[in-house]
């Protein structure tokens, strides 16, 4: 009969990968055999070339370290074990000897399981063999081990090749021949194929079958019906030319966003995805939506038709059901950022509109010059996935003195709308008063100028703050000429005098030490409200945005706002720091990811986190991203030479 | 009849000789238990045996036990699946004392296998051998213990017996920061970080102990400055 020691064990087991995987009655068997280990700080567990022991290792309380050491015996830190994580399992599957030395580095505890009894149960559970065999493949383990973690099981080799389950990147199925035309087909022809092949559009092509432009049922209608061409013209007098084109093995996700960006209903298909290549069919954006049934595009043309904010508040919740979708599918964080972006920027655009008609209505007529509505901070790098608190400003082109203050009164009014609006979506007030309805933030192009060289100029802290939230801008609607002005601007004058500057933007990103210290895997806040929990944001996330965008600033690089492209466009630009530059950038996706799925899930920003509401997948992947923090903090260190600083 | 039992341990004690009408099962435990530990063993080869007694209550001559707790330790491993775990039926008498709020052992309960009290003994001694005997306030179980055996015609325990509290004052006597009454099992496990789950089951309580057991003695061989031996205990 298991006893409550037993019972103890399973409880913390049954939580953990690859123990999950069994059953319970298993794993009761496990754990009546496991035998606890008690680790002063300091004590060896096993050393390299150790021959297999008959058990591997859970951690139950503390740390173990692992190292490898060279050939003149230095040691060199592989992997840090907290709570929860597996060690020592190289010789269950392999009969190998130790690796790695395992040394604890506070006092813990140790569950040490039977592996003779444990190897026996992985024959009947195949997801257990899965998670140990990839999570000892490969050099980026937590990738690996992610993967194992939500991958369902295979059944047999072919679902294993094609990767995760996952519609969203599946390529859009290629049922029938693409209906094509030449180019020098008659109108009527062209549409009577159509209509015998029951399709909506059609694919001019030349003699190679290469398209050249594609004519839909609304060019038909438009131009034909209302006998403005004649039927016996060529088509390529109304087809759209040149086409958009795709590789035909582009999955949804591609397609998706490709349409998003380019505003086109229809992508051709091609062999190469260029219109080079021989065309292998056509998606248009009702395919989509019927392979994908709740679909950003329709939401976004729901938020254009919206007549309330309070309509966009549920649409923006629906959204969030979407991107909840897309975190359970793991859709790469780019397409979902891509996405979640544009449709925060359609609800952004949507409150603009309302507040123009509600100034026009208010009798304040049109805006009195041209302007610009910035986002910035996460939604200005293109990074925003759950709500959070409204950071943004306004630009307006320069106006002679007398009027200045009119049109400024007049800019404040309308962002006092438009906040508003944006509130009632579900996009608080900013705390700081970051907003455009705030006088300091409202200005115009020669205003914002000085303020941009102040904060350049001055370097106290406050300045460098603003400088991180204001850095970030992007234009979402209006004129669109006017934040590049002010890139321009900000460029010249870091020519002059860039250094210092550069040093202290540099100096405030790291300003939040990288959370290398551990209590139990996590700095935790020491006070306050939030008090024991874990500050992803400031302590994880932070650090590399403002880490690359110094380093964007540095490599003049301004039209790069996302974080993982700002990174992308490094590791290209300095080849020899691109390892470091990749694995911040992947780090950075998956903290993004992590704050959103914890935000979801609480129905908050998922800003702090308490340690123990991880899955302990999610404490791994948390804890490797603190190595690229702390890596590109001290590049930063050396680069700007900030020890000096100090 | 006291001055027998008396006698017998007293003449035990001298000679090591068995007492003619003991049971087969404690004449054994006699025979493995002939030479104690040298006091130069070191502490981390002698095997352990970590015990908890859950009882009706506190008083010695006339409260039961009614549930025996054992792990075994060796180094610094707690071996789960090496346990003693006993029940034995709550006595006539005994059903409705406040202590069934402490252990929760329901009087009789169906949830246990029960033993009869001579069978439980002789399994005990049968695990614990020529063991070290550690627990807390251990005292009190060794005693719970003897007077089962005593009347269950047997000797006493003669195992090496350390008590953990007692191993806690050397680390850190009492005095104006740490009261007499912050040695309990409850104040020690808080105090080295030890999760109070499952406490007041015997086997839980021993479990605690085990942990406690290995955390005490690296910080008294930390202060000593050497492996620790039996001397040292």
């Amino acid at each position: 009969m298991p006893n409550q020691v037993t019972y103890r064990v399973f409880d913390f087991l049954k939580e953990i990968a690859p123990f999950n995987y069994l059953d319970q009655e298993a794993l009761l068997r496990v754990a009546a055999r496991v035998e606890v280990r008690y680790q002063p700080p300091g004590t060896i567990v096993f050393r390299p070339g150790e021959p297999p022991r008959d058990r591997f290792f859970v951690v139950k309380e503390g740390t173990i370290e692992l190292y490898s050491e060279d050939k003149d015996g230095n040691e060199l830190l592989i992997e840090r074990c907290g709570e929860g994580e597996i060690f020592g399992i190289r010789p269950l599957l392999a009969e190998d000897n130790y690796v790695f030395l395992a040394r604890a580095a506070e006092e813990s505890l140790l569950y040490a399981v039977n592996s003779e009894g444990f190897r026996e149960l992985i024959t009947n559970y195949p997801r257990v063999l899965e998670y140990l065999m990839t999570s000892m493949a490969g050099s980026s383990r937590y990738a690996v081990e992610y993967r194992a973690s939500t991958s369902p099981i295979p059944t047999d080799t072919s679902r294993i090749a094609s990767g995760p389950d996952l519609q969203s990147l599946q390529s859009v199925q290629q049922s029938r021949e693409p209906v094509v035309c030449a180019a020098t087909e008659t109108i009527i022809n062209a549409a009577k194929k159509m209509t015998e092949n029951g399709v909506g559009s059609i694919v001019a092509v030349d003699e190679d079958q290469r398209p050249v432009g594609i004519v839909t049922d609304r060019d038909l209608r438009r131009s034909v019906a209302t006998a403005v061409v004649s039927r016996q013209a060529p088509v390529s007098i109304i087809m759209s030319s040149p086409v958009l084109c795709i590789g035909s093995k582009a999955s949804i996700a591609d397609i998706q966003i490709r349409m998003l960006r380019s505003g086109y209903h229809h992508l051709v298909l091609t062999e190469d995805g260029t219109d080079k290549s021989p065309v292998t069919g056509v998606v248009s954006e009702h395919d989509l939506l019927l392979a994908q049934g709740n679909s950003p595009a329709v939401l976004i043309q729901e938020i254009s038709r919206a007549q309330s904010s309070r309509y966009l508040k549920e649409l923006r919740d629906r959204a969030e059901a979407i991107l909840a979708g897309y975190l359970e599918k793991q859709v790469a964080i780019s397409h979902i950022t891509a996405v979640m972006t544009q449709i925060n920027d359609e609800i952004i655009r949507k409150c603009m509109k309302l507040g123009l008609a509600r100034m026009q209505a208010d009798g304040h007529g049109n805006p009195p010059a041209l302007f610009d509505w910035l986002a910035l901070g996460s939604q200005g790098r293109g990074e925003q996935l759950l709500r959070t608190d409204q950071d943004n400003a306004l630009i307006f082109e320069n106006v002679p003195e007398e009027k200045y203050n009119a049109v400024k009164d007049y800019f404040l009014k309308l962002a006092d709308f438009v906040t508003e609006f944006l509130n009632e979506a579900g996009y608080q007030y900013c705390d700081g008063d970051m907003m455009a309805s705030n006088p300091k933030w409202c200005l115009s192009v020669s205003k914002w100028k000085e303020q941009f060289s102040h904060w350049m100029h001055e370097n106290t802290a406050e300045n460098m703050l603003n400088t991180s939230i204001f850095f970030d801008y992007r234009g979402v609607w209006g004129d669109g000429s006017l934040p590049d002005k002010l890139t321009t601007h900000i460029f010249n004058e870091m020519a002059g005098q860039s250094t210092r500057f550069q040093a202290s933007l540099a100096q405030a990103a790291l300003q939040n030490p990288s959370p290398l210290t551990f209590f139990r895997n996590f700095v935790v806040e020491r006070s306050g409200e939030h008090k024991d929990q874990f500050d992803l944001k400031a302590r994880a996330m932070r650090p590399l945005t403002d880490a690359a965008r110094v380093l964007i600033l540095q490599a003049r690089k301004g039209n790069i706002n996302n974080t993982f492209r700002r990174y992308e466009a490094l590791a290209e630009i300095e080849p020899q720091n691109a390892a470091l530059y990749r694995e911040a950038a992947e780090a950075y996706e998956v903290l993004i990811r992590l704050r959103a799925e914890i935000g979801l899930k609480r129905g908050d920003s998922g800003r702090f986190i308490k340690p123990e509401e991880l899955t302990q997948v999610q404490r791994l992947l948390l804890r490797n991203s603190f190595n690229p923090v702390r890596e590109i903090q001290q590049l930063l260190e050396l680069r700007f030479q900030l020890n000096f600083l100090r | 009849m006291e001055g027998k039992e008396w006698l017998n341990k007293l003449r035990a004690r001298f000679t090591g000789a068995g007492n003619d009408d003991w049971p087969d099962w404690y004449r054994t435990y006699r025979q493995r238990n002939a030479t104690p530990p040298a006091p130069s063993r070191l502490v981390s080869e002698l095997p352990i045996v970590v015990l908890d007694a859950e009882t009706t209550g506190l008083d010695i001559r006339q409260d039961r036990m009614l549930c025996l707790g054992g792990l075994r330790v060796h180094g610094n491993s707690i071996s789960l699946r090496e346990k003693f775990e006993a029940y034995l039926h709550t006595p006539p008498g005994h059903d409705g004392k406040p202590a069934v709020s402490i252990h929760g052992i329901i009087p009789n309960s169906h949830r246990y296998t029960y033993v009869k009290e001579p069978k439980l003994l002789a399994d005990l001694l049968e695990y614990v051998g020529d063991a070290v005997i550690v627990g807390h306030h251990i005292g009190f179980d060794v005693e719970m213990i003897n007077r089962s055996l005593q009347r269950n015609g047997a000797g006493p325990l003669v195992n090496r017996v350390i008590d953990t509290s007692n191993l806690a004052k050397r680390l850190r006597p009492a005095g104006y920061w740490t009261p007499e009454n912050d040695y309990s099992l409850d104040a020690l496990a808080r105090r080295y970080r030890i999760p109070l789950s499952d406490r007041h089951t015997a086997l839980g309580d021993c479990y605690i102990t085990a942990v406690l057991w290995l955390k005490l003695l690296t910080r008294l061989a930390v202060k000593l400055g050497h492996d620790l031996r039996m001397e040292d205990l």
